[in-house]
């Protein structure tokens, strides 16, 4: 009797052709982009959207091209920071055009397709089983986002990853053979900690549930370091000073919480409107930290060329 | 999934997908060399998995099979053409035409997007003063959001 792989084709119902579509349509659409910098920790709380979105800015205003993806569906942040609540979704000649913050950055979040006052909610012929099949079914509308939106030519994508080491890993599984092909964008991952034990324990959980797969590591933000007394002009401790080495990543940098800094985000302002202080020029170091990792990854081609390299990560 | 024909030893084809009732979808399948058919009845649950994945069962042409599609709007609750619209008391006007080729741009995005795009556009035409959506609207509304 014949058996799976024996046969060719799934007898008409089309649904591995379909997915083989879908990675396709991905990988065309993510040509044009060198970098996907996916910032996750496995922690809530810490900081990761916040961060995402002054990277991003930091990382525009040194004339790099720059969109962010709010991959946290369920908890997306980044319409309300970077303006963009009120999108007009304008279909181009193939792909929807991404709708940019007023410095320029494009960014797609379901925080412009779904008010705050309501939860993600899919409609489903299953509503009561939505643990058997909830994360699959998100993970096709991250495909579709991938696929049906115009990312043109970037230099680095930012992914704003939810929480949950688990979840971190599941991303980074699902963006792995993209950084494998030819003509894709290599892909990368930043973590964020604070100054707390807590935290640092799974944020810890994450770099090991990342390590055991082929995936790069660039290394860690200590977020919340400190927070800046505009009264004082000094940075004051929040937490105490755990040891974040142990982490066994590179440290990028450590930024300070900025109560004004998190108003201006609220209110949807950029990093720039922000007059310098301690936790924009923190920012500013870890966005140098950052490119100069970011240039040492080599593209698919040339580590194919030389395939005795060793990467971050490997 | 795949079906074989064990007497035949040969791989069954996929004839009628029925849409979903009661969250069942009944596929059948035929044995092209005996002719044998048999059905798969889903459950809920099951139909569910799959759409899940974003794929469509069946037919190409989704209204040739409605409800087997899992690509059309996901969302429960999304905001209607920009959250500005949403709390208004004022319902909005009628809908702007589109023209063909327009409309063709719309359908190629994805469908969780189109009603907010349709809406977006609709309204941005009417402020323009434009009598339909063609393709010169589309490019300016793309130039006037900055993208």
């Amino acid at each position: 009797m014949k058996r799976y792989h024996d046969i060719v084709g799934d007898g008409g119902s089309g649904v591995l052709e379909q997915v083989a579509e879908q990675r396709t349509r991905i990988t065309d659409g993510l040509a044009g982009v060198r970098h996907i910098l996916a910032v996750g920790s496995g922690k809530g709380g810490v900081g990761k959207s916040t961060l995402t979105w002054h990277l991003a800015g930091a990382l525009r205003a040194r004339g790099l091209r720059t969109a962010i993806l709010d991959a946290d569906f369920n908890g997306p942040s980044q319409a309300r920071m970077a303006g963009v609540q009120g999108a007009v979704f304008v279909p181009g000649s193939h792909k929807v055009a991404l709708p940019k913050s007023r410095n320029g950055i494009g960014v797609f979040s379901m925080g412009s397709l779904i008010p705050e006052s309501e939860p993600l909610a899919f409609e489903s012929v299953s509503e009561r089983e939505s643990h058997t099949w909830r994360a699959t079914r998100e993970f096709a509308l991250l495909g579709e986002i991938l696929g049906g939106f115009d990312w043109g030519a970037l230099d680095v994508l930012l992914f704003d990853l939810p929480p949950g080491a688990e979840r971190t890993v599941q991303y980074a599984d699902y963006l792995s053979p993209f950084d494998r092909a030819a003509g894709a964008p290599r892909v990368s991952f930043l973590l964020v900690t604070i100054p707390s034990e807590v935290a640092r324990g799974v944020v810890a959980r994450s770099v090991a549930a990342l390590s055991k797969g082929p995936h790069r590591i660039l290394g860690y933000v200590e977020n919340m370091s400190g927070y800046y007394c505009r009264d004082c002009n000094a940075i004051k401790p929040l937490f105490g000073t755990p040891d974040s080495s142990g982490l066994g990543i590179p440290c990028l940098g450590t930024v300070p919480f900025d109560p004004e800094l998190a108003a201006h985000c609220d209110r949807g302002l950029p990093l720039t409107d922000v007059p310098a202080t301690p936790a924009g020029r923190a920012l500013e170091h870890v966005a140098r930290q950052l490119l100069d990792v970011l240039e040492t990854i080599p593209s698919a081609s040339a580590r194919r060329a030389q395939p005795q390299g060793k990467e971050p990560g490997e | 999934m795949k079906f074989l024909c064990v007497p035949c030893d040969t791989p069954m084809r996929l004839e009628t997908v029925r849409p979903p009732e009661g969250g069942s979808l009944s596929i059948v399948y035929s044995c092209p060399e005996c002719g044998y058919e048999m059905a798969m009845l889903t459950n809920a649950y099951e139909t569910q998995m799959v759409q899940s994945l974003g794929v469509r069962i069946g037919p190409a042409d989704p209204a040739a099979a409605p409800g087997t599609s899992a690509s059309r709007c996901p969302f429960t609750a999304m905001i209607p053409g920009g959250e500005e619209a949403r709390p208004s008391p004022i319902s909005e006007p009628g809908p702007v035409p589109w023209t063909a080729a327009a409309a063709a741009r719309l359908e190629k995005v994805p469908e969780f997007v189109r009603p907010m795009a349709r809406t977006g556009v609709e309204r941005f035409a009417r402020e323009k003063g434009a009598r339909e959506v063609d393709e010169t609207i589309l490019d300016a509304a793309r130039d006037f959001f900055g993208m």
